[in-house]
């Protein structure tokens, strides 16, 4: 660990064997299990995946947002190098949340508290982590309406009074009002007609270029993603099964799952017929010991039957014994080097 | 490309310039309100007016009266007895006719009744035809006026606790999900459905009766202690059952129901998002489920304050408290129509006071409630 320590600083973020299970009436639900994780400077990685692989209990583990009911919460996250996991809870909300990490959740317009002026509420940051006075947190809260391009006046209005566009570009007004370095957005598009997402996407690009901050992006729109994404993690089933630059990753995915999940994107030139994956993914509260994936890949064999380490194949990473031979077999603290 | 992207979307909806400020709304709103209520009170009396009279049956009860009244006068009376019977018939006849003019039963009953509702509702209350306020007179007016002060005494007093007890709890109980204390409450709940006299017979039985730590019922010793003093913890001493009754008798319904709405409000996306952002739990508590659960928790206390006017008439008259509701039942007993229709009027304006005030607090808890509101509402 020693010995890697300067690299640790090349990463905004790094989550080292992450596992985050859920309790439930039916057993452990391995929602996040044993994930491997980066973030360079200034990059935005894509987290693509199926409803209920584990994304947003992802999101959840590294912003410590966790409902009552968790059973496993362990790993290390690395924060410019400082381990976030270890500090407890009340220096994790004074230093961590929103000074460093800030948030852009699921359906962000029902993200505002209906009775308080939206104004005070991108305030609110300021006020509470940086002591300024109310007058002026006011002021840089009307920088970043202008930023995002929400109308001024809208400082004094309510939630209810905004479009939900308007909500959610308030919803990101917020998430920069104190300069985070990671910004972790939950499908921050999803509930918009697509002129407002295209300009949602512009303006997250337009702060990327900016003010140099980094991106964690959970979407299923996998084309309006690959706009921002400087990397790609896939995730099944409660795992990371392929991280790779988002350039050789809309070029050519190499996990069986990953090329499935990018055939059924629709293309507007090529007469190529959408695919779909046939069956359903595995339940996690028992999952296969095996590869995760192997009940629906068309590719399996024997081998599949063990479950798979990350393979470096190249630049990239993939959980997928097809790459036994061109990749080396990495563990969890070395998968860290020399990607991204 | 960013900047253009920036600058298109805001221009569709720049039309509303700046929030309306708190005061505007919530005083167009009060305005509107106001009238409202002013009409409901107008019906509320005018009903009351039409059932107490029996649609004009208790005229001819009354015309009975009158002319039983003025008969037996005539049969008592010597002078009268010595004239013809052809006389005399005519006399009583007259005299009949006067007193039914001098109680202005001469107009028809529907003319009256509009009468009555201006009276009823500009106060002129007129007077009681058998009951007397405590200094002896027979103004309806007066006796309210009198029963007034205890009512209202005793039933804030028991509200503003069951507030303040209930939001405790409530909260502490949402804090602490599923504990021991939460489960008691949630069985409890449907103790909340026997009322509040109910309640006041077992508290009369246990704490006065057996114990006899407190007084059975009224509102001081008799005779009433000289000192200012005194007379004050006497009437405390008064107090604790009457208002025990009455909290208990919504506590358990109220803690149960607020507690879950700051369940179910506490699992809003903005709560999440105000741990997100950093804030103490404590403040997460109070301005992101408290505030944002105010305005049902006000919809919830105001109903229950109402039914609790509703059951006062019982209640009262179990203590023995002299109210307007011990009162009301008296008046019914005595068929005094005047002071039931009076009663009834103040009953109206106190609901109407009550409801108004709340709708204010309402009003300015919740910034989405306003007249015309859905109007500026966007998608």
């Amino acid at each position: 660990m020693t010995a890697s320590a300067p690299q640790e600083q090349r990463y905004v973020l790094r989550a080292v064997d992450v596992v985050l299970y859920f309790r439930t009436t039916a057993g452990l639900v391995q929602a996040v299990d044993h994930v491997d994780f980066h973030l360079g400077e200034n990059r935005a990685v894509v987290i693509i995946g199926e409803s209920g692989c584990g994304k947003t209990s992802l999101t959840r583990a590294i912003l410590r947002l966790l409902p009552r009911n968790v059973g496993v919460y362990k790993g290390h996250i690395y924060l410019d190098g400082e381990d976030i996991m270890a500090l407890d809870d009340e220096t994790f909300r004074n230093r961590i949340r929103w000074t460093k990490i800030s948030w852009v959740p699921q359906a962000a317009m029902n993200a505002l508290n209906p009775v308080i002026r939206v104004g005070d509420q991108v305030a609110e940051p300021l006020i509470l982590h940086k002591g300024m006075e109310r007058k002026d947190a006011l002021e840089r809260a009307r920088e970043m309406f202008r930023y995002v391009g929400v109308p001024e006046a809208f400082l004094t209005r309510y939630p209810f009074e905004l479009s939900g566009g308007m909500r959610q570009r308030v919803a990101i007004a917020m998430a920069l009002v104190t300069n985070p370095r990671l910004i972790v957005l939950d499908e921050p598009t999803s509930a918009l007609d697509v002129l407002t997402q295209a300009n949602i996407m512009n303006v997250l690009k337009k702060i990327k270029w900016d003010l140099g901050i980094s991106y964690i992006l959970i979407t299923h729109d996998i084309a309006t993603s690959s706009e921002l994404a400087d990397d790609v993690a896939v995730m099944y089933a409660g795992q990371i099964v392929e991280m790779a630059s988002a350039e050789d990753f809309f070029k050519e995915p190499l996990h069986p799952y990953a090329r499935l999940l990018m055939a059924s994107v629709p293309r507007l030139h090529g007469d190529a017929e959408l695919e779909f994956i046939p069956g359903q993914p595995p339940s996690l509260l028992n999952p296969p010991s095996g590869c995760r994936f192997a009940d629906r890949c068309p590719l399996a064999f024997a081998k599949c039957k063990e479950d798979p380490p990350m393979f470096r194949v190249g630049e990239r990473l993939v959980k997928c014994w097809l790459f036994e031979k061109e990749g080396t077999p990495v563990t969890s603290h070395e998968a860290l080097s020399g990607v991204g | 490309m960013a900047q253009q992207a920036v600058a298109a979307a805001p221009a569709q909806e720049t039309r509303h310039q700046g929030g309306v400020p708190t005061w505007k709304r919530v005083l167009r709103y009060t305005v509107v309100r106001t009238i409202g209520l002013f009409f409901a009170v107008v019906m509320g009396v005018y009903l009351t007016i039409l059932i107490a009279n029996m649609g004009g049956y208790v005229d001819k009860i009354r015309m009975a009266e009158i002319q039983e009244r003025v008969s037996i006068r005539f049969m008592n009376d010597p002078t009268f007895r010595q004239l013809p019977e052809e006389e005399r018939r005519k006399r009583i006849e007259a005299e009949i006719a006067l007193e039914a003019k001098r109680l202005g039963m001469d107009k028809p009953f529907l003319v009256r009744s509009f009468l009555y509702l201006r009276n009823a509702l500009t106060l002129e209350l007129g007077f009681a035809e058998r009951m007397t306020s405590d200094t002896g007179s027979r103004q309806v007016r007066l006796i309210i006026l009198e029963r007034i002060p205890p009512t209202l005494l005793v039933f804030a007093t028991a509200n503003l606790f069951l507030f303040f007890i209930s939001l405790g709890i409530a909260l502490y109980l949402s804090r602490n999900y599923g504990n021991l204390l939460d489960r008691f409450f949630v069985a409890t709940s449907p103790l909340s459905s026997a009322p509040a006299w109910f309640y006041g017979l077992f508290l009369i039985v246990i704490f006065a009766a057996w114990l006899r730590v407190l007084p059975f019922g009224g509102m001081v010793d008799i005779p009433p202690p000289p000192t200012r003093w005194g007379y004050f913890l006497s009437l405390l001493r008064h107090l604790i059952l009457p208002v025990s009754a009455l909290v208990l008798s919504a506590l358990f319904i109220s803690v149960y129901s607020w507690r879950t709405f700051f369940l179910i409000y506490s699992s809003e996306d903005y709560v999440e998002m105000a741990v997100a952002k950093g804030l103490h739990p404590r403040l997460v508590e109070r301005r992101y489920i408290l505030r944002p659960t105010l305005p049902t928790i006000i919809t919830s206390f105001a109903l229950t304050l109402i039914s609790m006017w509703l059951g006062a008439p019982i209640f009262e008259t179990i203590f023995n408290w002299p109210g307007l509701g011990r009162t009301y039942f008296q008046a019914v007993g005595f068929f005094d129509t005047p002071v039931i229709v009076g009663i009834t009027v103040i009953f109206a304006y106190l609901l109407a006071i009550t409801v108004f005030l709340l709708d204010i607090i309402y009003a300015l808890v919740d910034p989405r409630v306003d007249i015309g509101g859905a109007r500026r509402q966007q998608g």
